[in-house]
């Protein structure tokens, strides 16, 4: 079983470094949307939404980048998946207090008209990049990386 | 943890330096980021424009003791345009018949062509004809976004239509002069959290998004109220 593992976490890695470069990639032409999305979550401070909004995007596209390339793949991956607990927070909170947004996880955001919100959605996706980001950190080995790993599968090594 | 005594041929050199450019190169990118999004005080500002009214352009600003009316609204969307063709007839006439101050927000997250028609809307407010030119972007607004629909050429074009006939207005158009200044509207709207255009304010407090903003009645007694 354990000769799979690295190939496992090469398609964590990918997926999960995928999509973050996606997310980055897609917010980062219009950074004003971005910070809209955090504010309307209604849960930061405007300062702190408003630096968070211009903030993520790059953080985004460089923990993404650094995940397809395997490079500091746990860090990475601790990283990712504490932002995942966050925006995971930040939608139920929404969602229970009634609020109409959209994510923005993906660009745009802000308010939309009553009723059309969806949170199953992008919930559903953040708990699955979790368990994605969860998986690296504690097998963190995978084919294809920079990382260098001896080869006892007891070290997980950075 | 030990290290494994022999390296297997790949060492972390490769690996660190590739940690050290993802890294650096988004520091480099963000940090200019983060301080352009910031008011830049020296930004050039059209007439009729006050930096205490979040770089709004204000009309009747001398006025005390009539309502305060902020409307922040994108050149390019939609429900922005309906608002004005409802209401922009009550507002102007409140204008005009001094019974209230009213600041214009131009935001501009709807792509770079909201950036044109919000710098020449500020060009505009320099020949003194903002509600004019205003009146005829939204009645002559492109159906699809940033496609070329707001060119600083076109924009230059609607101020005529408008009634501008000042040559400054074309080369303050296409010049971009005030550029700066629309960024400024666009980190104090950013700051006043307004998260979606047009949203209105009544002496700071936001109207009632559900009943207030398509009901000329129901305006007009949120107006009066104040």
């Amino acid at each position: 079983m354990k000769i799979y593992f690295p190939w496992i976490g090469l398609v964590a890695r990918l997926i999960l470094g995928g999509t973050m470069v996606a997310a980055g990639y897609l917010k980062i032409d219009e950074l004003d949307k971005s910070q809209m999305a955090v504010r309307s979550f209604e849960l930061l401070p405007i300062w702190l939404a408003n630096f968070l909004g211009i903030f993520l995007p790059f953080f985004e596209l460089a923990v993404g980048l650094l995940l397809i390339v395997g490079a500091a793949t746990r860090v990475s991956a601790a990283l990712i998946g504490l932002l995942m607990i966050a925006f995971i927070i930040g939608i139920i909170q929404a969602w229970a207090r009634g609020l109409s947004i959209d994510c923005g996880c993906f660009g745009g955001g802000g308010p939309v008209a009553p009723g059309t919100a969806n949170y199953t959605t992008p919930l559903l996706r953040d708990f699955g990049l979790l368990a994605l980001s969860i998986y690296l950190f504690y097998l963190p080995q995978s084919k294809f990386a920079l990382d260098r790993h001896s080869s006892s599968a007891e070290t997980t090594g950075e | 943890m030990a290290k494994s005594p022999a390296p297997k041929g790949k060492d972390n050199f490769t690996r660190n330096i590739v940690i050290a450019v993802v890294v650096g190169v988004a520091l480099i990118m963000v940090v200019p980021t983060v301080l352009s999004s910031r008011t830049n005080t020296s930004a050039a500002i059209p007439a009729s424009v006050s930096a205490e009214r979040g770089y709004g352009i204000v009309y009747n600003e001398e006025l005390t003791g009539v309502p305060v009316i902020d409307i922040y609204q994108d050149f390019q969307c939609g429900v922005c345009a309906q608002f004005e063709i409802l209401q922009g007839d009550y507002i102007e006439s409140l204008i005009a018949e001094k019974k209230a101050t009213v600041v214009y927000h131009t935001l501009s997250f709807l792509g770079p062509e909201s950036v044109n028609a919000a710098n020449a809307a500020a060009c505009s407010a320099d020949q003194d004809q903002y509600l004019d030119f205003q009146r005829t972007l939204y009645s002559n607004m492109p159906a699809e976004r940033n496609a070329g629909g707001w060119s600083n050429d076109l924009l230059a074009v609607i101020g005529g239509a408008a009634g501008i006939t000042a040559p400054e207005f074309a080369e303050c158009v296409k010049k971009g002069d005030y550029l700066g200044w629309v960024s400024n509207a666009a980190a104090a709207g950013a700051q006043a959290n307004v998260n979606s255009t047009p949203t209105v304010f009544i002496n700071g407090k936001e109207i009632d998004r559900q009943s207030e903003y398509f009901d000329v009645a129901k305006f007009r007694a949120a107006v009066e109220r104040g």
